[in-house]
């Protein structure tokens, strides 16, 4: 009996902690609002909120809380890429290409209410190159600014440059109030914002979330149906991406599996975008390092990578096939480049004839990441039909730079990495990863070619003046890297967001990476 | 030995231990293959925003003196600056430790709430099938790889009978809309504090799933301790005199046996404590738990010295304080402690 | 096999079983996948992340590896991990308990100290931040986990060699002038075996889980080879959806980890109950 007693004490105990769980269980009662929110769930961090050294991720919290003087809108479906105004209204180029002049927007006021004015324009940029940190490097063609008036901003140069781009960069451009000019890093990151964008941070906490209210000044003005709030939920979990996307807890979001995909189209209130991004994948050959100095071994490598299936397997589908570097949308995109398609026997062959037996490379990517890795696996399994033994090693970003970054003797022979630009330009790729460096810096192939240098800087000097004729030069300058095989171009990622179907409006520009523009939408 | 002797000693020796540690993250630190200015420089740095870090981070001192830097630093609590989140790490701690105490808190005492009544049950029913069920589970709870439980809890809690949330520490209309102000850093008491009730349960309701995953090792770890402890007092004279006295059963196990039997709940606690501060790192990734575990992963990741170093020195501090007091404690209850 | 089933009782014996099983599985896995070049890593992407079927019965994962195979294969890394670890950290650590406590004074103090700076790290933590400091690699992985858990088995040897110092055929040795190099290894070295040796079969399963739990934050052994940790890695993005990819190397995990504890149970009653009986 007594026993019996106190199992059913342990009984009634276990009801009264459930009868307690049960409270817990029940969701917590919603205050009604009638706000409306957009949520985004991101799959990372905002590492840095300061407008002047903001270099990754941080931008898509800036872009709607800063605005620059242009904006670029990539060419896609064969049409031209064209650069909008936003905080300049017209611009203009000597025929020298040495001097821009901007008209400023009028009656733009900051968030903390001062004016727009061509000395803040000044001071921004002023401030950023100061700083020198994350892109300020995009300003270097700049000598000087003038501001003859309030509403003119004037750019001497010290070589001709398309300006109108460089001011459209999703970093580094970025116009401050003046108020905010002399505050430091630690402010910014506080979350504090001081721009003329229509949103600014309300709150921050670090890692958790960013939440964005409203900027009542902003000179484009609202109307009914945009949002109130701009939240952006952390989290680097695919699962928990995919998760609150199904179940309306945020409204955007992207990194999700790509093998998940079909099944998320199919639910009618979500709405998968896929669009071409500016993001490329590829896998530098050490072209110091025997035999891979040779460029018959490196284009028969190239010959036996499994462009399509890495396509298929790793994106679903969705990716392209990487014609060089530049990839679509970009002017100097070129859609006839000669690229090499996969073809093991001639690969086997050419192998053979540039008497190279036993090969053994190492090949470095980022740890973590899924289609770096199975591209490394697909392409290794490919290379050992033809005695090839590829080694995968997965290294976080850091290291694999650092070991890039040694002597090229002792380094990887293969570099996988992306690359995406920092202004709209196909210097950017052609100069960072394939110009000749004295101690390398993104060129981890050690590719050194003077022609090809010649040829991209001959095209540079071109683009602030004669677009057409700097497109010619470098589409030459590209083929010259792929006839030299002077990496395998794995892929052009696709841009894949999943938006729910009620919001209206969603545009994905990739020249702006993951940049959600929410002035532009409703729900 | 006095209690004050060994007080003393314990001190001095955690004081060693802890000097110990930061030499050892020092060192590891040396080793680790990287390039701190090129990752202070940021994301993609030229050759002289290089250069600039180097000067900045006095990289280029001799050892002696960066370690001498790098004590003092650490002792007056100046981390310096995240390479990664560009925040001074002292704030980010601020964020994230409480987040992750919070956590340990709550699975602790998880731990001790299932583990030690479990373990009373089976030591009443011991070797009949209530005690075997029990002892089973038990290793098996402590066999269970962390993060596969915690990713099947949110299966089923979060995602197949959606009675949990998924992720995080608060819902969102807690941060929009109620929010309430953070003083402690534990949601669950600043919301208290702040009278938000609604608060409170989100808040309770989103430690719910990661901190059972953390209590489930050290609950199965306090009911085995509890079971043999109970087991062995209740073989003793004092018990059979109390059953032999028409005691009730309730009272035998409850008011007599289990008081005797409390020894091991110390050493449970601390166990528990120091499994949570390290399995948080798997289980915060996991339910996107904004604390010090997913902040060491990401640091790890990315080669965050300060980061790495600080939170290396803030766990460990935070390891040898609870040792320290729970031995303290120990020898409060049992002076003969204090001799050996 | 009676006399087996005697002394671990049933549960003991099915453990044993059962990891003599998986060992044998890993060993000749090779011969016995049904795939074994996709248990290698070869991947087979026409048939990515298929459901377990007759073809293949634990489904497929991301890369269309059977997974059946893939565990096998896994199951090599694993064990060996586990293994060796726990050997690694006996090699480290019983010697520095011994030399400790049979030496005492500043010797001892020092030694002691040292581990506790070791034990003041959580080992997870530790492990993370070696794993970190060395690179993705088995090796690496093996070192990493077995540098958190030395300390245990110093603590260990030096509390026996303390009990062992006094006894009195140790203090017979002692005062017949026998080396103290010759006492600690005829009489005070093997002495210490036993339960060192119960301790490191207890301890299989906590290694395998620290070194899954490495494996599974990345910072393992490097693909195409595969452990267990690695695998649920591998295959977490598609959980809940596909949780074939996911369910299979973690059950391996969790059932080799519980084997062991069954197992390491099984033997301590057994010899508890025999000295208990020879006294």
């Amino acid at each position: 009996m007594k026993r019996r007693h106190l199992f059913l004490n342990s009984i009634g105990g276990l009801l009264v902690s459930s009868a307690l769980a049960t409270g817990l269980l029940a969701p917590a009662e919603v205050s009604a609002q009638d706000l409306s929110v957009f949520t985004i769930a991101s799959p990372a961090g905002f590492p840095d909120l300061d407008p002047a050294t903001s270099f990754s991720n941080d931008g898509a919290v800036l872009a709607n809380a800063y605005e620059t003087l242009t904006r670029y809108i990539p060419a896609l479906d064969g049409g031209e890429a064209t650069v909008e105004p936003v905080l300049a209204t017209e611009w203009s180029t000597s025929e020298d290409g040495l001097q821009w002049t901007f008209k400023l927007r009028e009656g733009v006021t900051f968030s903390d209410g001062e004016a727009l004015t061509a000395a803040a324009v000044k001071a921004s940029i002023d401030r950023t190159i100061a700083i020198g940190g994350g892109a300020a490097f995009i300003w270097w063609p700049l000598d000087s600014i003038d501001t003859p008036d309030d509403t003119t901003v004037v750019m001497n140069l010290n070589t001709p440059q398309p300006m109108d781009v460089i001011a459209a960069a999703g970093f580094a451009a970025w116009i401050i109030s003046p108020k905010a000019i002399d505050k430091d890093n630690a402010y910014f990151n506080a979350g504090n914002t001081a721009g003329t964008g229509p949103y600014n941070i309300e709150r921050y906490d670090p890692g958790q979330r960013v939440i964005l209210g409203r900027n009542e000044n902003y000179w484009g003005g609202f109307n009914e149906g945009q949002f109130d709030k701009v939240v952006f939920e952390v989290v680097e979990d695919a699962v928990l991406l995919q998760s609150m996307i199904e179940t309306g807890k945020a409204d955007l979001t992207y990194n999700l599996p790509y093998e998940n995909l079909d099944s998320l189209n199919a639910r009618e209130e979500i709405e998968i975008v896929t669009n071409s991004s500016f993001q490329t994948l590829f896998g530098m050959y050490n072209v110091q390092k025997p035999p891979l100095d040779n460029a018959k071994v490196r284009q028969a490598l190239s010959m036996a990578f499994p462009y399509d299936d890495v396509i298929n397997a790793g994106t679903n589908g969705l990716g392209q096939r990487a014609m060089g570097v530049i990839p679509r949308g970009i002017w100097g995109h070129d859609a006839e480049a000669p690229v090499p398609s996969l073809d093991l026997e001639a690969a086997s062959s050419m192998l053979k004839a540039a008497g190279v037996a036993n090969l053994e490379l190492t090949m470095t990517y980022g740890v973590g990441d899924t289609l770096q890795s199975l591209a490394g696996e697909l392409w290794k399994a490919n290379l050992a039909t033809m005695g090839v033994t590829l080694n995968l090693q997965p290294m976080a970003w850091e290291a694999q730079w650092e070991l890039g970054k040694s002597d090229p003797a002792a380094a990887q022979d293969i570099f996988v990495m992306y690359w995406w630009p920092t202004f709209i330009t196909p210097y950017d790729y052609l100069f960072n990863l394939f110009h000749s460096e004295e101690s390398p810096n993104f060129n981890l192939g050690y590719y050194a070619n003077p022609a090809f240098d010649d040829k991209i800087n001959a095209a540079n000097e071109l683009s602030g003046t004669d677009r057409g004729a700097s497109v010619a030069g470098f589409i030459e300058g590209q083929r010259m890297v792929i006839d030299d095989a002077a990496a395998v171009y794995m892929l052009d990622l696709p841009n894949v967001h999943a938006v729910r179907s009620d919001i209206k409006g969603y545009v994905d520009n990739p020249a702006y990476g993951h940049v959600p523009f929410v002035y532009q939408m409703s729900r | 030995m006095s209690f004050a002797e060994y007080l003393l000693r314990r001190l001095v020796l955690s004081g060693f231990v802890v000097f110990g540690v930061a030499f050892l993250i020092f060192l590891v630190s040396q080793v680790v293959p990287s390039d701190p200015a090129s990752l202070y420089a940021g994301p993609r740095p030229t050759a002289d925003q290089i250069e600039a870090a180097r000067a900045t981070l006095r990289l280029n001192d001799p050892i002696i003196v960066r370690f001498a830097t790098f004590v003092s630093d650490m002792a007056t609590g100046d981390f310096g600056i995240s390479y990664r989140t560009r925040r001074a790490i002292s704030q980010d701690l601020q964020v994230f430790l409480p987040a992750t105490l919070e956590l340990a808190f709550l699975s602790t005492l998880m731990a001790l709430l299932i583990g030690v009544p479990l373990g009373v049950l089976a030591a009443a029913r011991q070797g009949r099938a209530a005690d075997r069920v029990l002892s089973f589970s038990s290793v098996a709870a402590v066999a269970m790889p962390t993060f596969f439980l915690a990713m099947i809890l949110q299966a089923v809690f979060a995602q197949w009978l959606n009675v949990l949330p998924l992720s995080g520490r608060l819902s969102q209309q807690f941060a929009l809309f109620d929010s309430f102000e953070q003083v402690t850093g534990f949601y669950t008491i600043d919301a208290l504090l702040a009278g938000n009730i609604a608060g409170f349960f989100d808040a309770a309701r989103h430690l719910i799933l990661p901190a059972l995953t953390l209590a489930a090792y050290p609950a199965g770890v306090a009911m085995r301790l509890t079971r043999s402890a109970m087991i062995d007092i209740l073989s003793r004279r004092h018990i059979t005199a109390a059953r032999a006295l028409g005691l009730s059963e309730r009272k035998v196990l409850f008011g007599h046996a289990l008081p005797n039997a409390m020894a091991p709940a110390l050493t449970i606690v601390g166990l528990s404590f120091a499994f949570a501060l390290t399995g948080a790192v798997l289980v915060e990734i996991i339910f996107a738990w904004p604390g010090l575990g997913r902040y060491i992963f990401e640091a790890v990741l990315s080669k965050d010295f300060p980061v790495i170093a600080a939170t290396a020195f803030v766990v460990s501090l935070c390891y040898v304080l609870m040792n320290l007091a729970i031995d303290l404690i120990q020898a409060l209850i049992d002076p003969r402690i204090t001799v050996s | 096999m009676r006399t087996l089933l005697a002394r671990l009782g049933w549960p003991g014996t099915i453990s044993l079983l059962f990891i003599a099983l998986m060992c044998l599985g890993a060993l000749f896995a090779a011969g016995l996948s049904p795939y074994p070049d996709q248990g290698a890593g070869t991947p087979n992407i026409m048939n990515k992340l298929t459901g377990p079927d007759l073809q293949y019965w634990f489904g497929t994962d991301h890369l269309g590896r059977d997974l059946l195979s893939r565990v096998l294969h896994g199951g090599q890394v694993s064990i060996t991990t586990g293994l060796t670890v726990v050997i690694a950290a006996l090699l480290i650590g019983t010697p520095i308990g011994i030399i400790a406590g049979y030496s005492g004074g500043w010797v001892d103090e020092t030694l002691m100290r040292i581990t506790d700076i070791f034990l003041a790290f959580p080992a997870l933590l530790l492990a993370v931040l070696m794993a970190a400091a060395l690179g993705a690699g088995m090796l690496n992985c093996i070192l990493a986990v077995a540098v958190t858990w030395w300390p245990w088995y110093a603590r260990l040897a030096r509390a026996e060699v303390l009990v062992l110092r006094n006894q009195p055929y140790v203090e017979t040795a002692r005062l017949m002038g026998v080396s103290p190099p010759r006492i600690l290894f005829r009489h005070i070295l093997p002495a210490t075996f036993k339960p060192l040796g119960v301790q490191a079969a207890l301890d299989f399963g906590p290694a395998l889980l620290t070194a899954s739990a490495l494996s599974f934050l990345g910072l393992g052994v490097r693909p195409p080879t595969a452990d267990w940790g690695q695998i649920v890695n591998d295959g977490r993005i598609y959980f809940p959806e596909r949780w074939w990819v996911v369910v299979a190397p973690g059950m391996a995990i969790f059932l080799m980890a519980l084997a062991f504890s069954v197992l390491g149970d099984a033997i301590r009653n057994a010899n508890r109950e025999k000295d208990d009986s020879n006294d």
